[in-house]
């Protein structure tokens, strides 16, 4: 089995694994990660979603041996103290239910306010919209957006 | 308000090694209609620590409905515990705490009593304990922030301080509760207990389980309901890396259909065994297997709606009021519909899985379930286990919505356990989750009306036919079941009514869904209303209040009846609330519908737009919800958001097909669920009162569904009778 040197939250860490095996469950299984998870395997739910160089992807549609260039970011390493703007808007206003998709929420809207700080609900909409909630947390997400762009403002 | 004890020993104090004084309980022993035996055993429920810290149980399983924070909420208010130094501990499986599931809205309706009378027996023995100290007089006490507060003094002294003297003094045999008017938990905006570790991925849900030494498994079952395994190579699937063994699952030789027709059980299929969850699912790909259909009626959803047409007329009668057949006769008009409504999948975020440790003579599970006591039941059955020798963890849940009262993917995972000898995790792909799931059966309703002359109902036929959850996996023998109840609304509202059931086999497995029968009965019943207030050329919400009628208690059957003031009340504010009565502009259009679910009263209005294309936008939903006391209004209203939400997104979209006996769908691209962009403003306001507290998972749900339709035809002037919306 190949061994590849991944970059997660800033720590280097290498793995055997197959080729094909998705970023998703070297960080599950191999790395012990599991604030990560694991909806549909297809890049339809966001359930998986970290940054890969700053940017947001599907964990579960990305091989290991293609996330070999930069930092990953999972929800576990997203802060110190797991004070992000946007984990304290989720924490104020008591965001998820079930809460199995709130890692992958999380970091989608870490990921757009780190571009855009003041986002249009168009700009949200767009950029969430790979991100499925079933417990339906949708509205009390709208409305962290605001808090977490205002926090970032201050 | 005084409670006279009738069981005063379900509640024992104890002092642990470490100091700590401990209340536990045998809820089962407080039940009603339970067998009233001697009660030795006890489990804990408050624990109160030499640091002042205050340990409460959360009872049943957390699901994402916030019970692991409402239960223990209602406890420490009681106790007088201080909110900031609780902590919450998930309770195992133990029948000793009785009714330790989570469905049909239930948690705070059974247990809002029960937690009360144990944490205000702890307060008053507390009490009692420090006026002994003080030596005056108990009346004088109160508790508040975890200590005992001497009222006429200001005096106090810590919980923690009262552990010795408390231990020793009897447990009173009357309780009172605390004015509901002083509380200080509840009514409150508590943030759920776990908030920190969902937002930073530390919350440990099932699937994120590790043991030492264990392996991984997956499953791949027969597509085809009722279908077997005939042969299987599985020499590609082994040479994919990490593999450990491959092992076929066989329905019959682990009991058949072992609980019943409408239990656990298990869908012929192969299971891979190996040392990751990537390798499993990948050799699973990789299994050729010969499926025996010979069992399956191999059905197509075209014929099985078919079948449902064809059952309209022949039917079992479920309730009979007055003479239907009178009021036909005598009628002005009649008008009648015919409905239907699709069958649905759970989809649960967190898909099937479980993880087990059978290597010894104990079997000990981590479960999501929604009904640990179905796979206790289970087990025992399957491996000839006693009770004792099962051991079951509660983790929290990735969402249920039903699915969860089914314990198929955790008796595989217990046989996988037991033939491997290793700790297994067992997790389902998306697509096993899809298609072997319980579904929500499917229907076709024909309601008639007979009308008077001002238009208003004085006959009303509901009839139903489907293939019923209660006799699920369709073999003849099973229990008659139907899906339309002698309490389904309007039954008690019209002198002459009849609701029937046509019955019709299927192999589709068949479950609970969110909000049951109501999910699809709401719909038609509500549509067919606001036809009626069209046709009569009458504001829908104004027949609606002429048709339910003036505030009474409207008896409906026996221990069930419906108070009419509340209904009207949600109803008028709606109205209010949402803007009913000013005009909208063209191609924008509100609906409306109101229920009782669950002890709760729930009027919804939906406003929606639509472009020259019919295109639909969802705008904004008004909720008006009396459910009496609200323990946690933060958990509260995002039950009743995600409550209206996913009627909505079933109503747009959710529909599961088959295809010669397999379900057609498999992942989120073919069973759509609503994003960001779609979701309306959702407005929702409670009415304050001081009523018992009431269901809430539930009751939000089915109304949304037939507001939606009725505003599409507000803006519109489309009539939809078919669901999903969005064909
Ligand atoms: S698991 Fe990756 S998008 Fe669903
Ligand atoms: S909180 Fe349950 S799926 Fe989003």
């Amino acid at each position: 089995m190949p061994s590849y040197t991944l970059t997660v939250n800033s720590v280097e860490k290498t793995v055997s694994v197959d080729t094909d095996t998705p970023l998703l469950w070297v960080l599950r299984d191999k790395l012990g990660l599991t604030g990560t998870k694991y909806g549909c395997g297809k890049g339809l739910c966001g359930a998986c979603t970290v940054q890969y160089k700053g940017n947001a992807v599907r964990s579960c549609t990305l091989t290991a041996d293609s996330v070999l260039e930069g930092n990953i970011t999972t929800i576990e390493g997203l802060s110190e103290g797991q004070n992000h703007p946007v984990q304290q808007a989720w924490r104020e206003l008591d965001v998820p239910q079930c809460g199995y998709c709130q890692s992958g929420q999380i970091i989608s809207a870490a990921t757009l306010l780190s571009k855009n700080p003041k986002p249009t609900e168009d700009e949200i909409n767009a950029s969430m919209a790979g991100n499925i909630c079933r417990c339906g947390t949708y509205t009390r997400i709208r409305e962290a957006f605001q808090l977490a762009a205002s926090k970032l403002d201050e | 308000m005084k409670n006279t004890l009738k069981r005063r020993n379900f509640i024992k104090l104890t002092v642990s090694a470490s100091g700590a004084l401990i209340a536990g309980v045998h809820l089962q022993s407080c039940m009603p209609k339970k067998p009233q035996a001697e009660v030795h055993q006890f489990s804990p429920l408050i624990k109160i620590d030499t640091d002042g810290w205050i340990s409460l149980i959360a009872k049943n399983p957390e699901i994402g409905q916030g019970v692991k924070t409402a239960l223990p909420m209602i406890l420490a208010e009681e106790l007088g515990a201080n909110w900031n130094k609780v902590k919450v501990v998930q309770a195992d499986y133990d029948t000793i705490y009785d009714e330790q599931w989570a469905g049909g809205s239930y948690a705070i309706i059974l247990n809002w009593d029960l937690m009360r009378t144990a944490g205000a027996m702890v307060r008053q023995v507390l009490i009692e304990a420090a006026s002994k100290k003080m030596n005056l007089p108990v009346e004088e006490f109160i508790t508040k922030n975890s200590k005992v507060f001497h009222t006429k003094s200001n005096k106090t002294l810590p919980f923690e301080e009262l552990i010795a003297e408390a231990s020793q003094i009897p447990l009173p045999e009357e309780v009172e509760f605390k004015p509901t008017d002083s509380f200080e938990i509840v009514g409150k905006n508590i943030p759920q207990v776990d908030l920190d570790k969902l937002v930073s991925g530390g919350a440990e849900f099932a699937i994120d389980i590790k043991l030492p030494e264990m392996v991984y498994a997956t499953v791949l079952k027969n597509p085809v309901f009722e279908g077997g395994v005939s042969s299987y190579d599985d020499e590609d699937a082994r040479l994919v890396n990490g593999v450990i063994d491959i092992i076929e699952l066989n329905n019959a030789a682990y009991g058949g259909r072992l609980l019943g027709p409408n239990s656990p059980n298990f869908v012929n299929g192969v299971a891979v065994i190996a040392n990751s969850t990537w390798a499993t699912f990948k050799a699973a790909k990789k299994l050729k297997v010969v499926w025996d259909n010979t069992g399956s009626r191999k059905e197509n959803t075209d014929e099985i709606f078919e079948r449902f047409h064809a059952q309209l007329s022949n039917t079992s009668i479920e309730r009979k009021d007055g003479d239907i057949a009178k009021a036909k006769r005598s009628a002005a008009s009649s008008f009648e519909a015919v409905y239907e409504v699709p069958f649905l999948a759970h989809a649960t975020m967190e898909p099937m899985n479980c993880t087990v440790d059978f290597r010894t003579d104990v079997c000990e599970v981590w479960v999501p379930t929604q009904n640990p006591e179905a796979l206790q039941e289970g087990l025992i059955k399957l491996f000839g286990l006693q009770p004792e020798q099962i051991k079951i963890h509660l983790p929290r849940i990735g969402g249920a919505f039903g699915r969860r009262y089914y314990v198929d993917y955790a008796m595989d995972a217990a046989v996988l356990s037991k033939k491997t000898g290793k700790p297994v995790k067992l997790t389902w792909t998306r697509e096993e989750d899809i298609r072997h799931d319980w579904y929500r059966p499917g229907s076709v309703q024909k309601i008639s009306a007979s009308l008077d002359k001002d238009g208003m109902v004085t006959g009303w036929q509901h009839i139903l036919a489907n293939a019923s959850r209660k006799t699920s996996l369709g073999r003849e023998g099973g229990p008659a079941g139907t899906e339309i109840d002698e309490y389904d609304f309007p039954a008690g509202f019209v002198p002459n009514l009849q609701l029937e059931y046509g019955h019709v086999l299927s192999d589709v497995p068949l479950g609970q869904w969110r909000a049951v029968a109501s999910s699809a009965n709401a719909f038609t019943v509500h549509c067919f209303l606001d036809e009626l207030a069209i046709l009569n050329k009458t504001d829908p919400i104004d027949y609606f209040l002429k048709f339910i009628g003036p505030e009474r208690m409207v008896p409906v059957v026996d221990d069930y009846e419906f108070d009419l003031k509340r209904l009207i009340h949600v109803v008028e504010k709606v109205r209010q609330n949402s803007n009913w009565d000013t005009p909208l502009p063209e191609g924008q259009g509100r609906g409306f519908a109101a229920r009782k679910g669950a002890g709760s009263f729930i009027a919804e209005v939906v406003t929606v737009s639509a472009d020259e294309n019919r295109k639909i936008k969802i705008l904004k939903v008004d909720a008006i919800v009396d459910c009496g006391i609200v323990v946690n209004p933060s958990g509260a209203t995002a039950q009743v958001e995600g409550g209206i939400l996913e009627g909505l997104c079933a109503a747009l979209y959710g529909e599961i097909t088959f295809k010669d006996g397999a379900t057609e769908q498999s992942n989120f691209h073919d069973y759509k669920w609503m994003r960001m962009g779609e979701v309306p403003e959702i407005h929702i306001e409670f009415i304050k009162n001081e009523l018992p507290p009431r269901g809430l998972g539930e009751p939000p749900l089915p109304p949304a569904i037939p507001a939606l339709v009725n505003a599409i035809y507000a803006a519109t002037g489309k009539r939809i009778r078919k669901l999903p919306i969005v064909q």
